[in-house]
Parts: structure tokens; C-alpha cells; sequence
């Protein structure tokens, strides 16, 4: 069938969106080009839906260019709107950030200089919409990168990525594709990684997940990777006494050299980090100088 | 296979194809030897013994009863019993004399074949009708065979029985999976609605049986150009169906060479059940090119203009700009209130139109309350900016049919409603199948 498709709109988190570095320029004169993410979306349009955490109009107040940062709970999208988008350009003029907003655009490439890729969404349409709509569209992307990750893994099981195999088992066709392209370009894709973004991101949906004011939500990031740095902290300690069969807890300084060797934090970053713990109540000191998980 | 008193003709007739090169016991035992022990058809067998003994199978004269797939090549005297599947005419010259013939495709349970019939005869042939050729010759035409029905032949109507349904196994199809051209199917189906129709069509008026059919995964339209008897509710099983596209829309048609069964009431679930099985993703609305009453459930991603308020030309009802009509020029516009969106659901995205009414409904107010407010704010388009307002970025379930053309796909709405989504239940869900 020679029909013209509009280009579907993936619905894929700002992470995933933000990691791509693989662009397809159309073959044909007009034809789209596509930007092709770690897990294999060969995505021309995105929808995405985040906060509205900050804007810049780049051009003048008669004539605005905004550029624009919209946030979900994995990173943050770069909205850019021009001439070419009055209507987008007039409702981000009405828009006072913190709001959730829904923006729907083409996906855009910048290469700044040889070893810089950014990634921007070129808004055809923005909209405030309510927390319930921002929580639909989480479930949806989430949806959306499970059926990813579910090809990634299968395909990374094989000698040679095979489409019809793929195809063969149940997946789909296109997402093989998407994938075969993506594992010929990006060097390790890591799995756990994007596994935990999925698993992280339906918890966020959750009741029981503490909701978080959207004033915060420009701090998430931070306290995601506080949380990744405690749960580390944790399994070291553990790993240690586990093998050495100690039972009055580890070394500090034994502890703060193997995590600061692994992560790339500072001492006081690591302090920060134990002392929280402690509040918490997931570590104690048995003895002076030493640290002990409670379990 | 013949029965023994028949095979002396063509025992003679071999003896006289080979000058009596062989005797008749001898030719009895190689006709048994073909047609008995190897299953030669025996048309085939007669060929093959007098070509075998250097005669020249033309000279055979006495006609074999043969089926369609038997025919191979040129031969005299050829029987048949068949079906004709089409005739058509035509006017040659022969002798600078204007000549009518008919020519067209005749089947039978193991194939087709084209055929001419160079004279009219004492039977007038019509497209269904079961026949029995006498005599009939077959020659080569671009290297095809073809059987011509000269003026030796003869030409009887005979029972629609003795010539048994072309049987190859019709393909089982799910309705949601039928896809234009697809040909010889098998489905099981409720008839939702029905109606009778006259309609005409080339071989003058006919009378067609159309509506819509539903199973557990989707609904198709229909057509049946035979009389089945078909009636609302009932569960039916077509074979022998094919698709055709009508109007962007694919359709399930059905002629008298169809078999239809009717089966038990509680076959598929109950109508009012099988009304609400039509959800498509828009991936597979593409591939099957649209569909009859679908549900689409999908996100409003954008509102294209010319929605919310807008002016028709009372003409030609065509959108109007700025108070002309593009083929009209200045008029005096009528007031109407519609959508045109696109609807994304993550597979792919089509374009949505809403009504009158349902647009309404959408702004909770109806037409002249929209013209009062766009008189108030001096602009129509505020009427639109609440549309967006209202729709862009929410889960919809819109259920109406589904056209294809060049241009993509198009859903004209009949329902539209707000899709209120678990989330937490979706996002357990999803976590318990990511944990195993």
C-alpha cells in the first residue's frame, strides 16, 4: 500500500531520549529522518509528558524563540519553538513553569563540536495538562520501553541479531529492527540500567510512592542517584563482611576507600551518605570506627 | 474409472488411431494397465498408447469423459461436464461477414480454462450454468490450451450436481485479520444487521444482502449477492468468501459458489458482547486498510485547523475562509462546529473527524451558545483553543469506521468518550511481569 503514515509519536523517557546518539538521515528527497535511541525506538516525533521546569525565550519579545526544559522522572527534555510554531511559541509565552505540560514535536539533533550529540524536542504542540494525564503517559512509556527491553534482551541473546527469528517468537517487527540498528552502533547497552528505569518509573505511578510537589521535581535526579550511591554503600559493607565473616562491622576508612574507588563522588558526598543511612536506621557502629548494616 | 462394457469403443477407436498395429486383447490390457494400475486418466491413457505405438493421438476420434486439469494439450473430440464461470461475446469478421461469438472460462472441481464458442447453439449458455460438451476440440493459444466449441460440438444443460465445487480448503480468518484482495475464506461470524438492497450492477439490477457481521475479534461488513436467507443474530459459517475494499473500507462478499452453514445461536458470545470486541491498534487498521466500526484507543496529540467554529459554503458545503467560498466566492456562510484531529495511540496515528453533535458534546454547549461566545470574544477561534483545551494530550476511546485512502487513514467518529485508565492497576500489572 503506498500510503502516506503520519510518523507515530513514541512515547519514550527523557533518559532513553537524551542517551541517543544514532541519527538515520532520510535516503529520499523529503523522507524523515529518525533518531534512534540505545533500546532501538526509531523515533521522527515524540510525546512526551513532564514539568515544565524552566524557560528562556532566545530571540525577542516581538518575535520569541523559546527554548525550554521539560522534566519526567528519569531526566529532562530540551523544547525548542521558533517562528515556525506560532501557536506553540504564544502558549509557552502564557506558561509560567512549575506546570505539567504535554509536548508532542520532532525529535532534533545538535553536534556542537566532534564529541558533544544533543538531543531536543522541536515542539509542534504544548499543552498544561493534569497530573493524572502526566501518570497516563508514564504507564504508557513505560509500556512502550518493556516491549523494547523484552526485543533487547532476546536480540542480545543471539550469535547475530536476526529480524525474521525475532519476528518468529512474537515480537515486533519493527522494534526488531529498531533494535538491530541500535546494537550495531551503540557500544554496550546496559540492560539493568534501563530495567530499573522501567521498574523506578511504574513505582512512581504508585499511591504508596510518596508524591513529590513538582517544586521538587528538579531535585529527583539528585535524589535518585543519592539513593543508587546508599544502596551501594550498603552491599559493600555486606560484601565484605560476608567474606571476611566479621561480625563487629567493617572499617570506615576500609568502606569509604572501595566505594570512592567505584563512584565518582567526594568524601563529604560519602559522609552525607552514611549519615543518612544511619538516620534511616539501616546502618549503626558496634564498634568505634566501624560500620555495621542492620538487616 | 469406466465400467468394462464402455472401454470397447475406445479400443476400437485406438485400433483405427494405430492401423490395427495391435490387437484388441493386447490394447484392453495396456488400457488397464494405464487407467487400472496407475490411475491415468482415460483420455490420457488413449494418447499415450497410440503415441507409445507411433500412431498420432489426432486420429483419435471416440471423445473421453476428462476434467479440466486433464487437459494438456491439443485434442479432438473432447467431453466435458462443467460449470460456466464466464461468458462474454464478441464480433469478428469471417469472410467480411460480421460473425458473433462467445468466448469466456469454464471450471470444473480441478480447474479453469478459457474456451470460444464459435456458434451459437440450441442452448443459449449463461454465466452458473452446468454443462455437458460434446465433441469439443482443444488447441493451444499462447501456449495455453483452450477448448473450442466448433459446429461438431454439442452443448446440454445438466444438473448442477455432476459437476462437484472447485474444493480447494478455503483459508480460517479471524475478521479483525481480513485484508483487501484476500480470496477463498472461511469465516464464522454473528449477523449484526442485515438489509436488502437492489442494486445495479453490469449484468443488470441485482439483489444484494448487505450489513455487518461480528466474531470475537472484530466486524466486517458484507455483502452476498445470493439469497442465503441470512437473518439479524444469527451465527453463520461462509466459505468460499473473498475482500474487496468499498469505499476505503474492506468487505466480506459472498456469491451462490459460496457454502454457507448456519450453526448454533451460542457459537460467539451474544451481540450486544461481540459490539464491544472491535478494538484495533491503528498498526493493524493500516495493514488491514480500514474497518467498520472500530475502536480506536489512542491519545489527541494535535487539532488540525478548520475545527471547532466553522463557516460552509451554503453551495457546495465547503469549508469557507474568511466569508469565500474557493469555487463560490463571497457567500453567506453556515454556521457548523466539527473536529479534525489526530489521534496517536503509540503504534501509529490517524486522522479523526467528529460531528456536529458530538463536537457539542465535547464543549458541553451547543452551536448558537458557541456563536455567542465567538460573538463576545470577536473570534471564532476561541471555540477551537477550548476543543484543544478539552482533548489534546487525553486517552480517548473513539468508535466509528475506518477509511483508507492515499492520504492515510481516516476515522469518522460516531462515539467518542474520556478513557479513565487504572494507572495503578496497568503499572502493578507491568511491575509483577518485570520482577519474574
Amino acid at each position: 500500500m503506498s500510503m502516506i503514515n503520519r510518523e507515530v509519536a513514541w512515547r519514550v523517557f527523557a533518559s532513553e531520549f537524551n542517551e541517543s546518539t544514532l541519527e538515520l538521515e532520510g535516503e529520499e528527497e523529503r523522507a524523515p529522518s529518525y533518531l534512534v535511541t540505545p533500546l532501538g525506538a526509531k523515533l521522527n516525533r515524540v510525546y512526551a509528558v513532564g514539568v515544565l521546569t524552566e524557560k528562556e525565550n532566545i530571540g525577542d519579545p516581538e518575535e520569541p524563540m523559546w527554548r525550554a526544559r521539560v522534566t519526567d522522572q528519569t531526566g529532562t527534555f530540551f523544547v525548542s519553538a521558533g517562528q515556525y510554531q506560532p501557536e506553540v511559541t504564544s502558549t509557552l509565552t502564557n506558561m509560567e513553569p512549575p506546570l505539567f505540560v504535554a509536548v508532542v514535536g520532532k525529535a532534533n539533533t545538535y553536534e556542537p563540536d566532534e564529541d558533544t550529540f544533543l538531543t531536543s524536542i522541536r515542539a509542534e504542540t504544548i499543552k498544561e495538562v493534569t497530573e493524572e494525564q502526566r501518570d497516563n503517559w508514564i504507564v504508557e512509556a513505560a509500556r512502550s520501553l518493556k516491549k523494547r527491553l523484552e526485543v533487547a534482551i532476546e536480540a542480545s541473546k543471539m550469535d547475530e541479531i536476526s529480524v525474521e527469528e525475532l519476528v518468529e517468537l512474537g515480537f515486533d517487527e519493527k522494534l526488531a529492527e529498531g533494535f538491530k540498528l541500535a546494537s550495531g552502533h551503540y557500544e554496550s547497552i546496559d540492560f539493568n540500567r534501563y530495567e530499573r528505569m522501567l521498574e523506578d518509573s511504574l513505582r512512581y505511578v504508585l499511591p504508596e510512592y510518596e508524591t513529590k510537589s513538582i517544586q521538587d521535581m528538579q531535585e529527583d535526579s539528585e535524589e535518585e542517584r543519592d539513593e543508587d550511591l546508599e544502596d551501594f554503600i550498603l552491599e559493600v559493607i555486606g560484601d565484605i563482611e560476608e567474606s571476611e565473616n566479621l561480625e563487629n562491622g567493617v572499617d570506615y576508612e576500609r568502606v569509604k576507600e572501595k566505594v570512592m574507588e567505584e563512584k565518582d563522588i567526594s568524601q563529604d558526598e560519602f559522609e552525607e551518605a552514611v549519615n543518612d543511612l544511619r538516620t534511616d536506621g539501616k546502618l549503626y557502629e558496634p564498634v568505634l570506627g566501624n560500620l555495621k548494616r542492620i538487616d | 474409472m469406466q465400467e468394462e462394457e464402455n472401454l470397447a469403443p475406445h479400443i476400437e477407436d485406438i485400433k483405427r488411431a494405430l492401423n490395427e498395429k495391435l490387437s484388441e486383447d493386447q490394447i484392453e490390457e495396456e488400457l488397464r494397465t494405464y487407467t487400472e494400475r496407475y490411475g491415468v486418466p482415460l483420455g490420457s491413457a488413449k494418447r499415450s498408447i497410440v503415441k507409445k505405438y507411433d500412431g498420432d493421438p489426432q486420429e483419435l476420434y471416440i471423445s473421453t469423459e476428462k476434467k479440466i486439469g486433464d487437459i494438456e494439450g491439443e485434442e479432438q473430440g473432447l467431453d466435458l461436464k462443467c460449470r460456466v464461470v464466464s461468458i462474454d461475446d464478441k464480433e469478428i469478421e469471417v469472410d467480411d461477414e460480421p460473425k458473433r461469438i462467445w468466448y469466456g472460462i469454464l471450471g470444473d472441481d480441478t480447474g479453469t480454462i478459457p474456451y470460444t464458442l464459435w456458434e451459437a447453439k440450441s442452448v443459449e449458455l449463461q454465466k452458473g450454468d452446468t454443462i455437458k460438451l460434446e465433441s469439443a476440440y482443444v488447441n493451444m493459444w499462447n501456449d495455453k490450451p483452450q477448448v473450442n466449441i466448433g459446429s461438431k460440438a454439442s452443448i446440454k444443460k445438466i444438473d448442477k450436481d455432476e459437476v462437484p465445487q472447485f474444493e480447494r480448503q478455503p483459508q480460517k480468518l479471524d475478521l479483525k485479520d481480513i485484508r483487501e484482495d484476500m480470496r477463498n475464506l472461511e469465516v464464522k461470524a454473528r449477523v449484526m444487521s442485515i438489509e436488502e438492497k437492489t442494486v445495479n450492477t453490469d449484468d443488470g439490477e441485482k439483489t444484494l444482502y448487505s450489513g455487518v457481521m461480528a466474531d470475537e475479534t472484530g466486524k466486517a461488513q458484507f455483502s452476498a449477492w445470493h439469497d442465503f436467507g441470512l437473518e439479524e443474530d444469527e451465527v453463520v459459517r461462509v466459505k468460499g468468501g473473498y475482500v474487496r475494499s468499498w469505499r476505503g473500507i474492506p468487505q466480506y462478499s459472498f456469491d451462490e459458489n459460496a457454502n454457507v452453514t448456519k450453526l448454533d445461536h451460542d457459537e460467539l458470545p451474544e451481540a450486544s458482547e461481540l459490539k464491544e470486541t472491535s478494538v484495533y491498534t491503528i498498526t493493524d487498521l493500516a495493514k488491514r486498510g480500514g474497518a467498520v466500526d472500530a475502536i480506536v484507543e489512542a491519545v489527541m496529540i494535535d487539532i488540525k485547523s478548520g475545527s471547532g467554529l466553522i463557516f460552509r459554503c451554503p453551495e457546495c458545503n465547503r469549508v469557507i475562509q474568511k466569508g469565500a467560498c474557493r469555487v463560490h466566492g463571497k457567500v453567506d456562510g453556515k454556521a457548523d462546529l466539527r473536529v479534525k484531529g489526530i489521534l496517536d495511540d503509540g503504534t501509529g496515528a490517524l486522522t479523526v473527524v467528529i460531528n456536529t453533535d458530538l463536537t457539542e458534546d465535547i464543549l458541553g454547549y451547543d452551536m448558537d451558545k458557541a456563536m455567542e461566545i465567538a460573538k463576545d470574544e470577536m473570534n471564532q477561534d476561541v471555540i477551537r483553543d477550548e476543543i484543544e483545551e478539552k482533548l489534546i494530550a487525553q486517552p480517548l476511546k473513539v468508535r466509528g469506521n475506518v477509511t483508507s485512502d492515499d492520504y492515510g487513514l481516516m476515522l469518522i467518529a460516531d462515539e467518542v468518550e474520556s478513557k479513565t485508565i487504572d494507572v495503578e492497576k496497568e503499572a502493578r500489572e507491568m511491575l509483577d511481569e518485570v520482577r519474574v
